[in-house]
């Protein structure tokens, strides 16, 4: 199935339902329910790359790649407010190379917030937050020049990554750097697998700010999310069950799970 | 008395926006498409998704702050680095000198151009609107319009003429091409004279309409002409060194240097430490030799063994990937529409 301009019903029912696992959870969560989360080791190791730095007096460099601004990104804000918090309690020094100009404006909130809640307000410097290039391999060569120039101790990169992906984690790689990456592009994975220290892949960066702060909100999402997951899973194996009986059947006339997500309003009889 | 501090008034007021912003795509997106015309909003939604395109791209301008502010900081202090800093600023003005140098050529290129179409299109509305009742129309009469094309059509090829004897840059078969145009136009225009312009019959009309074809022929020659002396300006040869000479090739290097860090990052992920990673070197020998010809040579399987693993394995473990992150930022999407956010974002919150 292709974009959709227009949602069918079946897909209005999803993103209803969804919208109300969402708001269910919520509730759960704030009635003082406690989900389990399981050991994400890339995240675990976030503490121990910032006292490396401390100890070694080297910067912590965090990029956000070529992340736009959108579900994400803000999935990346949660891992820097902790590290942020992190590095102003260790009074360390905290680079976020920038790509986008309409994220560096969150971002630079988000970092100034977390130094607030470090109580290290004034420590914040605007000028932390840098803009390198909204062309892919200006930004690249950009993020190599800095990590060779501060000799980041620690490097995380989180969010959307293309082509450029390798070339930054090799230049944390050359300098020797912790690095901990997390990317939503599948054919990223590989190449951070080789040159990183922990990887985190796909929804595991959704999973990180939640992990890292237990807040209610973030935990509530991630148990909406596995749930709705849990119930793709669910539909995913029943059209695979129902398409291998149609197959050996084939006399037998099956609705498709597709239907239900195909169907338009228009076919629709009241 | 509750009081309302001015980060919680800012924070409600994002909130409001980002609710109303978003309640406009998310009802586009779940009514059917019957609904979304009956109320108007089909025909008006590229320009409303284009409003939203054009707040985000005032963004551009914070970027262009930041940069000039972190390096030129550096630059007035001689801190560490300052040189690279001075390079990037140089590089950025001259940059977006050239360029907009280039745009306002290319707007007076443009215009132009205009000027030399307005023949074709000037006779071909005299012929449209002669075919209209005269009830409707409030132009002048059919003799007067004639007479104003023709005086327009003359003062313009004059001019160019004039401009052609001293210009020098576009290569001289087009400026040939040109000519000829020049003189077909002129030679069209002249025979408007032969008829009589009291309304507009089937004669006079397919005088009309060689105008139109000349005029449309003239006014490309003249683009192509206009373009070929533009290309020979400074500016744009400055543009095309600086973005194709330097900007593009420099982008070019640094997506070279791939190739060597693949090999670097082979290296050090296919040592056999562990299962994982004698898998991993297992499944990479198989992709890499059913890639070649040498993999046959030791299995006629090896193709097909790779295109499985490629397509089954691998397609598997992509698609589990991106359902987990899709459903995950669905939820996130949902989050932020309803402005539901963690309190510790927020740079004014102190807890």
């Amino acid at each position: 199935m292709g974009g959709l301009e227009h949602a069918t019903p079946g897909i209005l029912v999803t993103v209803a339902f969804a919208v109300l696992l969402l708001l269910y959870e919520l509730r759960r969560v704030e009635r003082g329910y406690r989900h389990f989360i399981r050991r994400i080791p890339g995240i675990d190791a976030v503490e121990g790359a910032i006292g490396r730095c401390a100890e070694q007096g080297r910067a912590v460099v965090f990029t956000t790649a070529l992340t736009d601004v959108g579900p994400v990104l803000y999935a990346c804000l949660g891992v820097l407010h902790a590290v942020a918090k992190r590095v102003a309690g260790y009074k360390l020094k905290l680079i976020v190379p920038q790509y986008s100009p309409e994220a560096m404006v969150i971002v630079e909130d988000a970092v100034r917030g977390a130094y607030n809640d470090a109580g290290r307000g004034a420590a914040f410097d605007p000028q932390s937050i840098v803009f390198l290039s909204s062309e892919q391999f200006a930004f690249a060569s950009g993020y190599m020049g800095l990590v060779h120039r501060e000799k980041a101790g620690a490097a995380f990169m989180f969010g959307v990554f293309a082509a450029e992906a390798l070339v930054l984690a090799e230049a944390g790689q050359q300098v020797g750097a912790q690095q901990i990456a997390a990317s939503v592009s599948p054919e990223q994975v590989a190449f951070f697998i080789c040159t990183c220290d922990y990887t985190l892949i796909g929804e595991e960066l959704f999973g990180a700010s939640a992990y890292m702060s237990r807040e209610p909100v973030q935990v509530a999402t991630l148990a909406a999310q596995d749930r709705l997951k849990l119930l793709f899973a669910l539909v995913i194996i029943i059209g695979v069950l129902g398409a291998t009986l149609q197959s050996i059947y084939p006399t037998w006339s099956l609705p498709t799970v597709d239907l239900f997500f195909t169907t338009e309003w228009s076919s629709l009889t009241w | 008395m509750v009081t309302i501090n001015s980060s919680d008034q800012r924070a409600r007021l994002i909130g409001i926006f980002t609710f109303l912003g978003g309640i406009y795509f998310f009802l586009y997106f779940v009514l059917p498409e019957s609904a979304i015309s009956f109320i108007g909003v089909k025909d008006r939604h590229e320009a409303i998704s284009n409003g939203f395109i054009v707040i985000g791209a005032m963004a551009i301008g914070l970027g262009l702050f930041n940069l000039v502010s972190a390096h030129g900081t550096r630059i007035v202090f001689k801190k560490i680095g300052w040189v690279y800093s001075l390079a990037l600023i140089t590089g950025l003005v001259c940059m977006l000198g050239v360029t907009s140098a280039q745009w306002l050529q290319s707007l007076a290129l443009s215009a132009e151009q205009q000027r030399s179409q307005i023949i074709s299109e000037f006779a071909q509305r005299i012929i449209d609107d002669a075919d209209k009742t005269t009830a409707t129309l409030t132009v002048p009469a059919l003799q007067v319009r004639v007479d104003a094309l023709k005086l327009y059509g003359f003062e313009h090829l004059s001019v160019l003429e004039t401009k052609l004897l001293g210009q020098r840059g576009a290569s001289s078969l087009l400026q040939h091409e040109l000519q000829k145009n020049i003189a077909t136009v002129r030679e069209k225009l002249a025979q408007l004279d032969a008829v009589s312009w009291g309304e507009l019959s089937p004669g006079s009309a397919t005088l009309l309409k060689e105008v139109v074809t000349s005029g449309a022929k003239f006014s490309v020659a003249r683009g192509a002409y206009l373009r070929e002396a533009a290309a020979t300006t400074t500016v744009q040869q400055l543009y095309t060194l600086l973005y194709e000479g330097f900007f593009n090739q420099l982008g070019s290097a640094m997506f070279a240097l791939l190739g060597v860090y693949i090999a670097a990052a082979a290296y050090r992920a296919f040592r056999i430490r562990s299962v994982e990673s004698a898998l991993m070197m297992a499944a990479a020998l198989i992709v890499m030799l059913g890639q070649i010809s040498f993999g046959r040579m030791i299995s006629d399987d090896m193709p097909a063994l790779r295109q499985w693993l490629l397509e089954v394995p691998n397609s598997a473990a992509f698609r589990a990937i991106r359902l987990g992150a899709g459903v995950a930022g669905l939820m996130l999407a949902i989050r932020m529409w309803l402005s539901i956010e963690s309190r510790s974002f927020s740079a004014g919150k102190k807890r």
